[in-house]
């Protein structure tokens, strides 16, 4: 038991220093760097957008097209078999709804993108707090072992209760390497879309 | 009346002249281009006629660096975690042989006639110089730290390494392989090209922004090449790979996560154009003929087809995870 207490201790510490490289984002648990917002002109080298950024939130096929191709459930190739051949039925309004469209993807890819990264950083933080605890626990756990005479008892139990936390504790770390590859396929997302619609423009 | 049947008569001509042209041309057109993938561990070839991916083989951990030699018998591409060069037979596409790099290459350079490679192993702060024929080790030179970039000059007799930690270019002399010039530039300086008539040599910087334009006689700067995108920070903006034509008037810079390759005109150093290509595009290559330019975009994990004279980009290809070299049979 008293060689888990240490393990424990090395992974919580090990844990938390692991992370923060970039100084103004303490939070951020990806060694992805992160980018707050992807910029318009990353990912559009078209036509300035102009109204289209608000007005495509009134035109209900635009919407439509939007939510079905921002799921991530929808395959890329589908999504961009779609915007060719919704821009390919709208011949004489091509480049007013091919700029609706573009602006509702940014828009929304980019909303979609932010709420992962706040999601992830959330977990960041419950888990660093949730690392403090280990420590904590395997300190008095340490204690107990140490004191005479021992109270197998909750020696056992405090025992058992680090175990689970650290498997929890693990369990999230993994969850959260595998959701800091979804900033990234938002971005990819984004900008295959935009770069069909430019070239279905031309 | 008659001068009409005449000029009818030589446009028939010209046509006929020139559709003979394009039909001996053609068999010439179809190219096969080697991209390596640094995260799937793979090169993907593609068939430049059809615009497809013919095969992808397997290589080591981390290939990066990669180009024919100069018979076009092979391709060679530095594997990075397996500390070595390995050698894709170009007929059969499958891996034959290695060649003793140090730790860590990343990229390298060969010499005019293809017989000696020098390897810019990114660890140990060497350039390692092999014989190709007998595909053995020659020796090292000490450069600066992280070796980069990796260029010969066109008369071979200079070798240009680029060091990331000491933001300088070191020239060096092939032939007594000692440091003669180093010439400082932008931070984090990525990849150098010489002029085909040598009287310029371009360092790209990563993190600077920029291209130093340098002449390589009095290994001074002579002008810089800025670049400048509406509504992307300047920190998006990272120039790497640069492709010149061969008659020196037209250069391509790979601007990294601006997702931008920046057409320049060489003589007056302006950015003429910017094309929206693929996330993340690192370096490129020409077909031999010139008329197509292909660039490897790292996180979009596809290649751009530029057609050269039009200034446009026509055409992209899925390959593997996070494609950074690629190499086109001469």
């Amino acid at each position: 038991m008293k060689g888990l207490a240490m393990a424990v201790v090395a992974l919580a510490l090990s844990g938390t220093a692991a992370r923060a490289a970039d100084p103004r984002y303490p939070n951020w648990p990806c060694t992805q760097a992160k980018v707050p917002e992807i910029s318009l002109a990353a990912v559009w080298a078209g036509p300035a957008l102009d109204d289209a950024e608000t007005k495509w939130k009134n035109d209900a096929k635009i919407t439509a097209l939007v939510a079905k191709l921002s799921a991530r459930k929808t395959p890329i190739d589908e999504a961009e078999r779609s915007v060719k051949e919704f821009l390919a039925a709208s011949s004489a309004d091509k480049t007013n709804n091919a700029k609706l469209l573009f602006a509702g993807l940014f828009d929304t890819l980019n909303a979609q993108r932010s709420q992962v990264m706040n999601g992830l950083e959330r977990v960041s933080r419950k888990q660093r707090e949730a690392a403090d605890k280990i420590r904590e626990e395997a300190i008095q756990l340490q204690a107990l072992q140490g004191a005479t005479p021992r109270d197998e008892a909750r020696v056992e139990a405090l025992g058992n209760e680090l175990i689970w936390k650290t498997r929890i504790f693990e369990d999230r770390n993994k969850v959260v390497r595998f959701v800091c590859e979804v900033p990234t396929t938002i971005d990819q997302r984004l900008f295959a879309l935009g770069r069909v619609i430019q070239q279905e423009m031309e | 009346m008659q001068a009409e049947v005449r000029t009818q008569m030589s446009r028939m001509w010209r046509v006929a002249l020139l559709s003979g042209l394009a039909l001996a041309a053609a068999p010439a057109h179809a190219f096969i281009a080697y991209v390596s993938n640094e995260k799937s561990n793979t090169v993907t070839v593609i068939d430049t006629d059809s615009w497809t991916v013919t095969k992808t083989i397997k290589v080591g951990q981390r290939p990066r660096g990669i180009d024919f030699t100069r018979d076009g018998k092979f391709v060679m591409v530095a594997v990075g975690d397996d500390d070595t060069i390995q050698m894709i037979d170009a007929k059969t596409q499958t891996v034959v042989d290695s060649l003793p790099s140090g730790p860590d290459p990343e990229l390298f350079a060969q010499d005019a006639a293809g017989k000696i490679l020098y390897v810019a192993n990114e660890n140990d702060n060497t350039v390692t110089v092999i014989d190709l024929e007998k595909r053995s080790r020659l020796g090292d030179i000490q450069v600066g730290v992280e070796p980069e970039g990796m260029t010969i000059s066109p008369d071979g007799k200079t070798l240009i390494n680029t060091s990331e930690t000491t933001n300088m270019a070191h020239f060096i002399d092939t032939s007594s392989r000692q440091i003669v010039a180093n010439v400082l530039v932008d931070a984090r300086p990525r990849f150098a090209e010489f002029k085909h008539d040598a009287s310029e040599l371009w360092v790209s910087s990563e993190i600077g922004g920029t291209v130093s334009v340098i002449d390589p006689k009095k290994h001074e700067i002579i002008g810089k090449v800025t670049f400048e995108i509406p509504g992307l920070r300047k920190e998006a903006i990272q120039p790497v790979g640069i492709g010149m034509t061969k008659d020196d008037k037209t250069a391509f810079v790979a601007l990294g996560p601006a997702n931008r390759i920046a057409v320049v005109d060489v003589a007056s150093r302006k950015v003429t154009k910017y094309l929206l290509v693929g996330q993340r595009v690192w370096h490129m290559a020409f077909t031999p003929d010139e008329k197509y330019l292909l660039t490897t975009n790292g996180v979009s994990n596809d290649v751009s087809v530029i057609d050269v004279a039009a200034q446009k980009v026509i055409k992209t290809i899925q390959v593997g995870e996070l494609p950074w070299g690629i190499a086109i049979a001469p």
